[in-house]
């Protein structure tokens, strides 16, 4: 293992990669920090330009622009109470309270310490733990694989939206666009209409774009119309004292356990393990009752349980080719199209690949807090850029994206109407990440249902009788009504509705 | 009509154009050639089948949805009773807009004018051009945004539409059209 990792440094550490990654977190954690674009649109944004690069160059970049984003959410969460994504809602807590109280500094700081321990730990991680999943998941067939991702989708419909039907809506809603195109089995044309441009399929990019940055620019659009676009704070100088580090640790600590732990399943992973992770700190912690008045620990424990959960949601992604939300749903989704497909072949096909990327994660952490650091008033000043000059030029690169990926006007149609189902979507609170997800999935979804009832000559029962299959399935209706118990919480609906409106 | 009723008058519309939706995906699956189909194998209908009635469920759901209805006569019958009104329980996902039609369905003349505006640039953009539709799409934009200043507007617009687009075509090599600009060009 030590040997494959050494070998992801040699090809992590060559100049270009280097550069790239370099380049990745500066342009995620610049993006990352306007508010409203989180890494899902990011990352959607900037997918047609991984085309032309080779596959592991092209991780290398998503997987830090992916970790700069992430960044950049918190520093929007503290100096302008608006969270990049529902992950960093618990920021806000303390984070927007600190920097109201002229403490803006010690926050960021801590927010970046607290994600460069739990980045670093949740690679360890994934260094450990990904091969011996990978290995296990091989003994899966079709309909443990069918079961898998119905749980996977499952668990992100019943997490991200406030209300379950709706989230099931979204996710056939998804599925059902999956299914455009002709039929690689059979070779049937199916929902294509006689027009030749769809007989390839809706590409997720297009509807990616759509619903993720024309949305956020129209959204952006109307908040700066209507006057309720936030305040922001001036971070002044971005340090903590050794007693304030030593504060934190504890919160630092549990919140990166608490975060890898519920990271690694798959669904709304950061944001759930954020609410719990600050839930438990409250009743373990020395003093509850300052947490939540701008408390520094209320900064560092959610920042990193949120980046402990993104390094381990690629846990899931690599070794079963499950994404755990947004983000890594366009992920899945630019692998698929780089002709890498995560699961557990993924560590033996590709393990090259992967070790890179792994490596690259370290390279990244460490070059996002030497860059973070000193630069994070750097990058709040992007924030200052009014949005009326802004959202504009995000609206012309993001059809770009679309333009570019097979320069055909019936992408820019069809973004163009995903915008306005996306923009209804989430004025609505229908969530829009299980439809992605969905869509993303679907092929594949359709592809183990199918071979499962090849195998059982027609029979659903194979999904029944299959014993990791029906607990899968179980722990996905389960998973459903997972939020009608969780509603008893009332901060947990707050992260809900956070996510659902985010 | 209050607020609890239209939220759950668009809940119902939504059911039912959810519900025609399916009812429109399951016709077009049951047309597809039985050719396709190879004995004792499931064919290219066998999953879409499955989505279409989970999905023409969930219309369905909504559409009779008797969470709904139990909004609707806590909404009715809190009046009723003296107390306070029952909008906030039911404002989560029935809270819809006063005012005439146009603003009951959530539309000003801003919101039509930026969906204008941006679908019509993705709808002309091959057809006229990057350059050209890209330099109105941000002068009308910018506009609809609040900045009245015309120097500002349209050196804005100017700038970011050359980096733009001689960045993008021959920085990337993106084939970005010059539409109208074709003959000058060439």
């Amino acid at each position: 293992m030590f040997e494959h990792l050494l070998n992801g440094f040699a090809v992590a550490l060559l100049p270009l990669n280097l550069l790239i990654a370099l380049a990745g977190c500066l342009v995620g954690t610049l993006i990352g920090v306007l508010p409203g674009l989180g890494p899902t649109a990011t990352l959607a944004m900037l997918i047609p330009l991984v085309f032309s690069m080779p596959p592991a160059t092209a991780l290398i970049l998503l997987t830090s622009v992916y970790y700069g984003s992430m960044y950049g959410g918190s520093t929007t969460s503290i100096l302008v109470n608006i969270p990049g994504e529902s992950a960093s809602v618990i920021t806000t807590i303390d984070g927007h309270k600190m920097a109201m109280q002229g403490r803006a500094g010690p926050a960021l700081a801590i927010a970046a310490i607290g994600s460069f321990i739990a980045g670093t730990f949740s690679v360890l991680m994934l260094t450990f733990v990904g091969a011996p999943i990978a290995r296990y998941a091989l003994l899966f067939g079709p309909a443990e694989f069918f079961a898998l991702m119905v749980f996977g989708l499952c668990t992100v419909a019943s997490l991200t939206g406030t209300n379950v039907t709706k989230s099931i809506i979204s996710t056939c809603l998804g599925l059902m666009i999956a299914t455009v195109g002709i039929d690689l089995v059979s070779g049937a044309a199916r929902f294509t209409f006689g027009n030749p441009f769809l007989q390839d399929g809706v590409d997720f990019v297009v509807v990616a774009i759509g619903m993720f940055a024309l949305t956020e620019v129209v959204i952006t659009a109307r908040e700066v119309h209507a006057g309720t676009r936030a305040q922001i704070v001036k971070a002044g100088r971005v340090w903590i004292s050794w007693s304030e580090f030593v504060y934190s640790l504890p919160a630092i600590l549990r919140g990166t356990v608490f975060g890898f732990v519920i990271g690694m399943l798959p669904g709304a992973g950061a944001t759930l393990s954020t609410f719990i992770a600050y839930n438990l700190e409250k009743r373990v912690c020395k003093n509850p009752e300052r947490l939540g008045t701008g408390d520094i620990r209320g900064v560092a424990n959610p920042e990193s349980a949120n980046n402990a959960a993104s390094g381990a949601s690629l846990v899931p992604l690599l070794t079963l080719g499950l994404p755990g939300g947004g983000a890594t749903a366009v992920m899945l989704g630019a692998l698929m199209m780089l002709d890498i497909t995560p699961g557990p072949l993924m560590f033996e096909k590709h393990g090259a690949i992967v070790w890179t990327l792994i490596a690259s994660m370290y390279v990244g952490n460490t070059l996002l807090l030497l860059l973070n650091w000193p630069l994070v008033n750097v990058f709040a000043r992007v924030m200052r850029i009014p949005a009326k000059y802004l959202m504009p030029t995000v609206l012309v690169i993001s059809t770009i994206g679309v333009w570019s990926l097979s320069y055909s006007a019936v992408d820019l149609v069809l973004t163009g109407a995903a915008g306005l189902l996306g923009y209804y979507m989430r004025v609505h609170k229908y969530p829009v990440e299980p439809l992605i997800l969905g869509l993303i999935l679907g092929g594949r979804l359709e592809q183990a249902y199918r071979q499962a009832l090849i195998i059982s000559k027609g029979s659903n029962m194979i999904f029944f009788e299959k014993p990791i299959a029906l607990v899968l399935l179980i722990c996905a209706v389960l998973f459903l009504f997972l939020p009608t118990l969780l509603k008893k919480s009332q901060q947990f609906r707050a992260v809900q509705e956070s996510a659902s409106a985010g | 009509m209050d607020i609890a009723s239209r939220g759950s008058l668009r809940t119902r519309i939504e059911g039912l154009v959810i519900l025609l939706v399916s009812l429109g995906y399951l016709w077009e699956t049951f047309n597809i050639p039985d050719f396709y189909q190879l004995p004792d194998t499931p064919g290219p209908k066998t999953f879409p089948e499955l989505l279409g009635i989970v999905f023409a469920a969930m219309g369905l759901w909504l559409l009779v949805s008797p969470r709904d209805l139990m909004a609707r006569l806590r909404a009715r019958s809190a009046p009723a009773a003296g107390t306070a009104p029952a909008a906030p329980a039911a404002a989560d996902d029935h809270a819809a807009p006063t005012g005439g039609l146009f603003a009951r369905l959530g539309l000003d003349w801003h919101f039509v004018a930026l969906w204008a505006v941006v679908l019509g640039y993705l709808w002309f953009m091959p057809d006229v051009g990057f350059p050209v539709a890209t330099f109105v799409l941000l002068v009308l934009f910018t506009m609809l945004l609040g900045e009245m200043r015309w120097h500002v507007v349209l050196g804005l617009s100017l700038a970011v539409t050359a980096v733009v687009f001689f960045g993008f075509k021959y920085g990337l090599n993106v084939r970005l059209p010059w539409g109208v600009l074709e003959p000058l060009v060439n």
